[in-house]
């Protein structure tokens, strides 16, 4: 009874195996570029509907190709990408945040990046370097996003401070500052804990020097930059300065506007935000680059451009993403929807050449450091998320958090 | 449907949809009908040959929709996971499902060892000996009120006690979210009326687990109530009225009658209840990720995040069955202890 159940599980996984991959090797012959076919691309959230606007232009210029964006919701996107790449069915392009482009590429649905055709030059390199895995690039940056800090310009006067902070003592006496002497209950918004608590936690690992897993995929959170940057982190809430705990999906835009919360590390996306829902902060508030320790290092994020490497239309789709990523399109794309161009030369004019608050995050990319393309990247973050909360609510030193995560890290990436 | 003997359970469960009631009628509904109580027993045997005739081949012409929909959306996910369970599917697995490997009760014997597992597994408990007698009881309190004292306003409450089972959840969330805020919710409000600052509900350890009972508790008692109504109101009024000519009180009517004459709705609602709350999944999901600290983390939460996060499939797979068992056998449990108790 024992080994027959033994074989019959054994024979349901062979029957689960072999009809996935019926289902997957169904790899038609390729189209050359020139000829009539549909191209279809997913693209999420707020991009997904912006792109169909593109492909209706591209798609008068270039007759013989019809393009089907299909938008993705980012809550659902990863889970529905994963399925498609299963049964074999990924669409010809995708947009693929950062943190997935490692789990993919593990996948071996992607088709590497013609270099030839995309000049790792024209990119900011933490744009490129999200698509590499192992030294292979598998995605083309489509726009990218980095943190700055955000700070409410008319109560940092009322506290007497009269510019942003340069360094970390600079932003702690600030914090205190505001708190003390402005309207706010708070310094600064810092994310004490929960799921990706890391994102808020970068500015301060990266300028400190630290590092969750190094160059060569070893982990190396165990060092004494974190520890110190754990330990700056934890300060804020220790001493009152940040809130000790918020709800998932807090958003501090609202605390922002009441100057409860006069400062907080977003992305570009906030800018609009604050114009569009708050217009009476007009003048109130500005941008400056996250304050350095050893160095001032943000993180980097966005999106890349995939090719699925069983699309029978991959010269097709190759020269729409190059219209999507060169010069001219990625300005126009810069115009739609604010995201920030991932091609260097697109902020050689226009607004972005000229808008100074688009500079600081210009500038705060060319340094920006990405998290590598692993795997298991999102499990490694939930040990880091665990350690900075471990610290925050005060249950563990910086150093034990930093070395109990650092033998979980050890586990993961090997 | 509504005829099956004056079970009251019976039709509600079916409304419900999906409920462990409604699966298996439509496949053998066709067979019983036709050949009497001892027709399965034929089929096995001799009776096999005459029964390929028009009789049988329509019984099973019928089914053959909802077989074919069973087989494929039940009974092989089912066995699939057993199966996966025994291996150590991952990620790479997804699309090259034959590299998983057999690795026996691995999977099983690393669950006992893993905090967060274990985490969860109390986490579930808690939820269910706390919120299961909760919501039986103010279920029945509301059904006995409802079916006695107010007159007029009855189908108001009643509809009122029941919109919570059919709000959407994530409705439900941005209303107890409001509810439950620290700093300008409803209860925060309230307390600094009165001068007195509002707990972190969410955000503490000790009391987000409770906020997240009283929320489903709250969600889940119009299904209770709805169900103890109706098995009130299938109690013959004539049982009550010969009571009251003996002199029974309104205590011991409830107490001889109605309690009793509940039985069956009671056995049927603690059942449906305690799977219900074994499988706990949305309240801590849209509130708390399972946070603060892992102090809400449960079971079927914990199980998604391996699988769908971080793609351990075979160790998730293990998980669901270790679930499995349990509610199976604290279901088992609950039908010996509260059946058998009137005979």
């Amino acid at each position: 009874m024992h080994r027959a159940a033994r074989t019959a599980s054994v024979a349901i996984a062979l029957a689960t195996a072999f009809a996935v991959t019926a289902c997957g090797s169904s790899a038609g012959d390729e189209v050359a570029a020139d000829k009539k076919q549909t191209l279809t691309v997913w693209a999420m959230g707020a991009e997904g509907e912006k792109l169909a606007e593109v492909a209706e232009k591209y798609e008068k210029a270039n007759p013989n190709i019809t393009v089907k964006v299909t938008p993705v919701g980012w809550d659902v996107a990863h889970q529905k990408l994963v399925s498609a790449a299963a049964a074999g069915k990924l669409p010809d392009v995708a947009q693929m945040g950062g943190s997935y482009l490692g789990e993919f590429a593990e996948l071996g649905v992607l088709e590497p990046v013609d270099t030839k055709t995309f000049d790792k030059k024209d990119f900011f390199p933490a744009g490129w370097q999200q698509g590499e895995v192992d030294g292979t690039s598998y995605g083309v940056p489509w726009y990218v996003d980095t943190r700055v800090l955000y700070y409410r310009t008319d109560l940092a006067k009322k506290a007497g401070v009269g510019k942003p902070p340069a360094d970390w003592k600079g932003l702690r006496d600030m914090a205190s500052a505001l708190r003390d002497k402005g309207d706010g209950k708070w310094g600064i918004y810092l994310q004490p804990r929960g799921l990706d608590t890391v994102q808020s936690f970068y500015p301060f690992l990266y300028s400190a020097g630290g590092e969750i897993v190094d160059g060569d995929g070893k982990a190396a959170f165990d060092s004494p930059a974190t520890v110190k940057a754990l330990k700056e982190y934890g300060a804020y809430m220790k001493d009152g300065l940040s809130m000790k705990s918020s709800q998932p999906g807090y958003d501090p835009l609202k605390d922002f506007n009441t100057g409860d919360v006069p400062m907080f590390f977003s992305g570009p996306w906030i800018s609009t935000l604050i114009k569009d829902q708050y217009p009476g902060l007009k003048g109130k508030w500005g941008v400056a680059p996250v304050p350095a320790d050893k160095t001032s290092t943000s993180m980097a994020g966005g999106s890349s451009l995939v090719i699925s490497k069983d699309s029978p239309h991959k010269a097709a789709a190759k020269e729409f993403i190059q219209h999507l990523t060169d010069t001219k399109g990625q300005a126009d794309w810069f115009e739609r929807t604010s995201d920030l161009p991932a091609n260097t030369k697109a902020w050689e004019s226009g607004e972005l050449a000229d808008n100074p608050d688009l500079q600081v995050f210009k500038k705060q990319m060319e340094t920006a450091k990405t998290s590598p393309a692993l795997a298991k990247w999102t499990e490694v973050t939930s040990k880091v998320d665990a350690a900075i909360e471990s610290v925050t609510q005060g249950k563990a030193s910086a150093e034990d958090a930093a070395e109990k995560a650092q033998s979980e890290i050890e586990n993961l990436v090997k | 449907m509504s005829t099956t003997s004056g079970k009251a359970a019976a039709p509600v469960a079916g409304a419900r949809g999906g409920g462990p009631g409604t699966a298996p009628s439509p496949a053998t509904g066709s067979e019983d009908g036709r050949e009497g109580p001892d027709g399965r027993r034929r089929e096995h045997g001799r009776g096999r040959k005459r029964g390929l005739g028009v009789q049988n081949w329509a019984g099973w012409l019928f089914s053959t929709p909802f077989l074919v929909l069973f087989t494929v959306f039940m009974a092989f996910p089912i066995v699939a996971t057993l199966a996966m369970s025994f291996t150590d599917f991952g990620l790479r697995n997804v699309t090259r499902p034959w590299e998983a490997n057999f690795i026996g009760f691995e999977n099983y014997t690393k669950l006992f060892g893993d905090e967060k597992f274990l985490t969860a597994l109390f986490n579930t408990g808690y939820f269910v000996v706390i919120g299961v007698p909760l919501t039986l009881f103010l279920g029945l309190l509301v059904a006995v009120l409802l079916n006695n004292g107010i007159d007029r306003a009855r189908t108001f409450f009643r509809v009122g006690f029941y919109a919570p089972v059919v709000t959407s959840i994530v409705a439900v969330a941005v209303v107890w979210r409001f509810v439950l805020d620290p700093s300008d919710g409803l209860i925060a409000g309230l307390c600094a009326e009165l001068g007195l600052t509002a707990p972190d509900f969410l955000g503490s350890e000790t009391l987000a687990m409770p906020s997240l009972i009283a929320m489903a508790v709250w969600r889940n008692l119009g299904t209770v109530m709805v169900l103890f109504i109706a098995g009130l109101q299938a109690i013959p009024t004539e049982v009550r009225e010969a009571a009251k000519l003996d002199g029974a009180g309104a205590w011991q009517e409830l107490r001889r009658i109605t309690v009793p004459l509940l039985r069956p709705t009671l056995l049927y609602a603690t059942v449906i209840t305690t799977i219900g709350y074994l499988n706990v999944f949305e309240e801590p999901f849209v509130m708390t990720q399972g946070g603060p600290s892992d102090s809400t983390l449960t079971v079927s939460l914990n199980m998604y995040r391996e699988g769908f996060n971080f793609f351990h499939m075979g160790y998730a797979s293990a998980m669901a069955y270790v679930l499995f068992v349990v509610i199976m056998g604290i279901t088992v449990l609950q039908l010996r202890l509260l059946k058998d108790n009137t005979k």
